[in-house]
């Protein structure tokens, strides 16, 4: 990232620097369209980057030659989260520089801005609340690391026999249990782990507050809230700007919406999220928006995923996730048929599992907490940032759209 | 006796274990001949006499049958294992006690074997028969424990004990028997070891449900403590569990009531601290750590809901009505700080005193517990603060404020260390929000009262709405001064920090007034007392502008006294705001009160009192009759219409009214009295006298009591 951050330093300063000179001439339009031109480029390179460094791993080997491309982050793996999310904030510095820096607040409280500053604002707040959501999802997710550890110490245990086995085995299906079961029921993650044969009861004590599905393992954002439908509602009203419009400042404000779309929906589709039923795979961007290329394969490529996954009731497109699943299924396949003593040959190919799935709890355990940071600080910029865009308009006097 | 049949065959097996561990003394270094008599030697001559007769008996056999089958030296472990699953184990002869002692002995020999081996490659163990009596025991008494949930751990402390005690002695076999690992592994060795895990998960599996169910059962408890009725409780569990059916719960025999969060009680928690000892030290630890993750993030999350906490996303409380939130926020204030005093300690304490000997887990623990709550408290902050700026909103932004800053100083004491750092940075940035947003609301109070600029008159000069409304939410805003002081402090500063970004009207003076404070006229006037003098101030010359609308300069003075007095009553009415903006300005307020009223005399007075001097009134020292006859009129016709008009004038406070009314009287009744009482006789008694003078002294009293009293005369 120190790249970026200097890359992002010199953006600035050439942006406060230049209005400065020119600030009090007229015609500095001609600036501002390369200032926007710059935007986009940074905006295209850094989104190409994510999709060639997705792309260098080959689907087929991924499975298997983990050794070969352990310098490459997998797509969808906690530690591309992390790169996305940094892209996000160096986009969002930039999109605040050219937006606000020095700039006559009367400028974005024009049409079309009166109207798309507003929206955006709005698309701000809910991704806060998909921040929280993902965040919650977390706590899920480190659950399912930990009952992961649960069958790697039974099973790295020599010889193993039927009480690892068996240990093993509980801790895997209660893992398999938090995979599928997620979204039927809001959320309810854990049930068999933490409630096994008491369930009932626990659920029958509650029905007086009314939301008995809520009994999460993590926390919710709200009763009845749902991630697809804020991402819908973040996406209903994104255009890209037409005519005139399209030469403008309208053209930063729809991109960064894009992004901040792209961040939310790709997040949600990786990370167990509170509802995710029916979250969309559609994404208006125009295809021929040249910024918006790489960002269209990589919402493409994600989508596939998504799709294939949706209806078995995913626990989310998390590479670590996913890796666990399969483990997971394979060792429980080789449990239910244990027999003592287990054969020399299974023995080896389980303790080779065995050594992937405590591969994938490590990169769990060094990259959930950096991860749940990133997206607070997500959140905290996104907020800080919002407050600031408000801060402008209002010295304008006039913010003709209502902000809520 | 029927086992007697089975004896025989039990003997057989023994017989060749003995036989396999005369081996070991063969194939070992010669110091080790003493180990397995360290094993076999405390069997042969066994403390079980005292127990069973028919034990010894069995032994005798056992015995007699060993030296019978010496030579059999290839047993076959198909047998064992057969025996072990097929024939059942002669209780009789032993109890998971006398097995146990056995066990231990058998350890000891095993680790003082190993001692003395450590160096050797290839020692082979043979298994005595009581080790697998002893895990069929432990079986058995896992799965009499273990059926439908009958056995609860801590109804019988001295069943939990020796269970306790037999899972220790597994753990301990394991371990012994691990030791002894080779690389040409004796399947008989394999087949103990492979039961022995059996066993052990299966008693750990009991331990972790009972351990959940142990958690999740105190929740009733935690209720109670908020339905506020022992009574019930106790009906209910009577009702619940008959008395014969229940030897001894422990929890009823302490009958003080639970009322601390989370509401276990003492025998429960050192329950909970058992079972997860053993689980620890059973290598159970991560299933004991999400067991107790999870009913506790159960029973919190029950907790805050029993305080009527709900969650709200930071997009809903965007939509919300302010009164729905208003309720929403008392509830988060009362909820939050019920976590910070007790909620969070209390967690904490449970988890140190499950968890007594491993703090590392309970901290781990508690901090990934307390985490997901506090950000969430946090969530709540952050959203309402990036809500629509109003002014309504300012004092339960400053109870929240209120409510993080107290919580801060707990913070660093409750969590270890990483985490307490980030929730202190977390809440800090939490309440800057609401600090910073709590400066906007009050400074947008400035811009408020600029905009007031409508053209209508208040009726009859009272008091301007403008004005009660400032003055009465300074006077909230006064209550809150401590705290303003110091957002003011803390969070101006930052405003003022990254102002090259946020442009401010508010910005331009502040610069001297902000460096230092001692600077000011009145030392160390904090930047919120600027503000408020400042608000203060904009209220004033506010009011003097509408005072211009008047088109009656008495009206004019009136309306001036009336929001005047309103202010000063209000400033006197709370010492808070009387102390922010000091004597001197209290003073030099009257002093502007009494110009008023001057002006007002005069404006109103004067003209009135003009009729009575005696100028141009005499001629040669006669009166001159005309002149006194229109002097007269013109009074009447003068005092009818200031009557006429300024008893519809408005003078709500009654010591402003009765003063201006006393000091009106002062003025002119005596000096009419006096006009009267010369003058009268002038005039012809009867009609013209009539005619002339209208009111009587006394009247003209009267009526100047009825002024400003609203009265509009349509």
């Amino acid at each position: 990232m120190p790249a970026t951050t200097e890359y992002q330093g010199s953006f600035l300063g050439r942006i406060s620097i230049r209005r400065n000179q020119v600030m009090n001439m007229d015609g500095n339009h001609d600036q501002e369209l390369e200032d926007i031109e710059l935007f986009q480029r940074h905006i295209s390179d850094r989104f190409a980057d994510l999709l060639s460094s997705s792309q260098q791993q080959q689907p087929s080997s991924s499975e298997e030659a983990s050794t070969p491309a352990a310098a490459v982050d997998p797509f969808l793996s906690i530690n591309w989260l992390r790169k996305l999310l940094d892209v996000f904030l160096c986009c969002e510095a930039e999109f605040k520089a050219l937006l606000i820096m020095g700039r006559d607040p009367s400028q974005i409280s024009k049409p079309p801005l009166d109207r798309l500053i507003p929206e955006m604002l709005d698309r701000a707040v809910k991704a806060l609340d998909i921040c929280n959501a993902v965040t919650n999802g977390i706590e899920t997710v480190r659950h399912c690391q930990n009952l992961a550890e649960i069958a790697v110490t039974a099973l790295e245990q020599k010889p193993f026999g039927d009480g690892q086995v068996n240990r093993a085995k509980k801790a895997l299906s209660s893992l398999m249990m938090e995979m599928t079961g997620e979204d039927k029921e809001g959320g309810s993650y854990a049930r068999t782990w933490s409630f096994g044969r008491r369930g009932s009861a626990a659920a029958a004590s509650t029905k007086d507050r009314g939301h008995l599905h809520l009994r999460s393992h993590t926390w919710s954002v709200s009763n009845n809230w749902s991630a697809a439908k804020q991402i819908q509602a973040m996406t209903a009203n994104l255009q890209a700007p037409r005519g005139n419009d399209a030469s403008g400042l309208a053209s930063p404000v729809f991109i960064m919406s894009t992004v901040v779309v792209f961040l939310t929906w790709t997040m949600v589709a990786a990370i167990p999220c509170q509802e995710r039923n029916g979250l969309a795979t559609h994404f208006p961007v125009p295809k021929q928006l040249v910024w918006a290329q790489s960002m269209i394969a990589l919402h493409e490529k994600i989508g596939e995923e998504w799709k294939k996954k949706e209806k078995k009731g995913s626990v989310g497109l998390l590479d670590e996730m996913q890796r666990l699943e399969k483990s997971a299924h394979s060792l429980i396949e080789f449990a239910d048929n244990f027999q003592f003593p287990a054969e020399e040959e299974r023995v080896e190919e389980v303790a080779a599992q065995v050594a992937e799935v405590a591969d994938t709890c490590r990169k769990m355990a060094e990259g959930l907490v950096p991860l749940q940071l990133q997206i607070r600080e997500v959140f905290h910029r996104i907020v800080r940032s919002r407050t600031e865009i408000l801060d402008v308009l209002e010295s304008t006097g006039k913010v003709s759209a209502p902000i809520v | 006796m029927e086992n007697e049949k089975t004896v025989p065959e039990k003997s057989a097996s023994f017989s060749g274990k003995e036989e396999e561990i005369t081996g070991v003394v063969i194939d070992a270094a010669a110091g080790v001949s003493e180990s397995p008599k360290v094993v076999v030697d405390p069997k042969t001559d066994s403390p079980k006499v005292e127990s069973k007769p028919n034990e010894t008996e069995s032994d005798k056999i056992k015995e007699e049958k060993t030296e019978d089958n010496v030579d059999e030296t290839e047993e076959n472990r198909e047998i064992i294992k057969d025996q072990v699953e097929e024939t059942p184990p002669p209780e009789i002869q032993y109890t998971l006690e006398t097995a146990s002692e056995e066990i231990d002995e058998f350890i000891a020999g095993l680790s003082a074997k190993k001692e003395k081996n450590h160096d050797e490659n290839v020692v082979t163990l043979e298994i005595p028969d009581f080790v697998w009596k002893f895990l069929d025991l432990f079986e058995e008494k896992i799965a009499e424990h273990d059926h439908e949930g009958k056995v609860k751990w801590g109804q019988v402390p001295e069943n939990d004990k020796s269970f306790s005690e037999a899972l220790d002695r597994v753990s301990k076999l394991t371990q012994s028997l691990d030791e002894f690992k080779t690389d040409n592994p004796d399947q008989n060795h394999c087949v103990v070891i492979n039961r022995i895990g059996g066993i052990h998960h299966r008693a750990m599996s009991y331990l972790g449900d009972e351990f959940r169910s142990m958690l999740e059962e105190s929740k009733s408890t935690t209720n109670n403590q908020y339905h506020l009725d022992p009574k019930a409780d106790v009906k209910g569990k009577q009702e619940a569990v008959p008395a014969d059916q229940c030897p001894l719960p422990e929890s009823e025999s302490t009958e003080e009531p639970v009322d601390v969060f989370p509401g276990y009680t003492p025998e429960v928690i050192s329950n909970l601290n058992k079972i997860a000892e053993d689980m620890i030290s059973g290598g159970y630890e991560f299933e004991c750590g999400e067991s107790y993750m999870t009913a506790r993030r159960y029973a919190f999350d029950e907790s805050l809901n029993h305080l009527g906490f709900e969650k709200v996303s930071i997009d809903d409380v965007q939509k919300m009505h302010w009164e729905a939130l208003e309720r929403e926020i008392s509830t988060w204030i009362k909820t939050f700080r019920q976590c910070a005093t007790v909620y969070f300690p209390g967690e904490r304490k449970l988890g140190e005193a499950v968890f007594s000997d491993h703090p590392h887990i309970s901290a781990s623990l508690f901090s990934n517990l307390t985490r997901g709550v506090m950000i969430q408290f946090l969530n709540f902050a952050e959203a309402l603060a990036i809500t629509k700026r109003s002014a309504e909103k300012l004092f339960k932004f400053l109870d929240m404020y209120e409510a993080l800053r107290d919580s801060l100083p707990v913070l660093g004491e409750l969590f270890p260390e990483e985490c307490a750092n980030e929730l202190k940075t977390e809440t800090t940035t939490a309440k800057s929000r609401l600090g910073e947003t709590a400066i906007s609301i009050f400074v947008d109070l400035e811009n408020s009262i600029k905009s007031d600029t409508g053209k209508n008159t208040v009726p009859g000069g009272a008091v301007h709405p403008l004005t009660r409304y400032t003055m009465n939410y300074l006077k909230y805003v006064c209550e809150y001064k401590d705290t303003l002081e110091q957002v003011f402090k803390d969070h101006y500063k930052i405003e003022r920090h990254d102002s090259t970004s946020r442009p401010r009207n508010y910005e331009g003076g502040e610069e001297q007034n902000y460096s230092g404070g001692g600077g000011n006229e009145d030392d160390g006037q904090s930047s919120f007392t600027t503000q408020l003098v400042r608000v203060m101030d904009l209220l004033d010359s506010n009011l003097e502008s509408k005072s211009k609308l008047y088109r009656d300069i008495s009206l004019s003075s009136i309306f001036m006294m009336n929001n005047g007095r309103y202010i000063l009553q209000k400033i006197k009415g709370s010492s808070e705001i009387h102390d922010a903006m000091g004597n001197t300005w209290c003073r030099k307020k009257s002093s502007d009160l009494r110009n008023y009223h001057k002006n007002y005399q005069r404006e109103t007075w004067s003209r009135l009192l003009g009729c009575l001097v005696l100028e141009g009134l005499m001629s040669n020292g006669k009166v001159m009759k005309p002149v006194l006859k229109e002097r007269f009129k013109s009074f009447n016709a003068m005092f009818d219409e200031i009557h006429k008009t300024q008893t519809s004038w408005v003078v709500s406070d009654d010591q402003l009214q009765s003063e201006l009314r006393v000091s009106i009287s002062a003025v002119v009744t005596p000096a009419y009295r006096s006009f009267v009482g010369r003058f009268s006789q002038y005039l012809d008694p009867g009609r013209q006298t009539e005619k002339y003078i209208k009111y009587q002294p006394e009247d003209i009293e009267t009526y100047i009591d009825e002024l400003f009293d609203g009265k509009r005369k349509p």
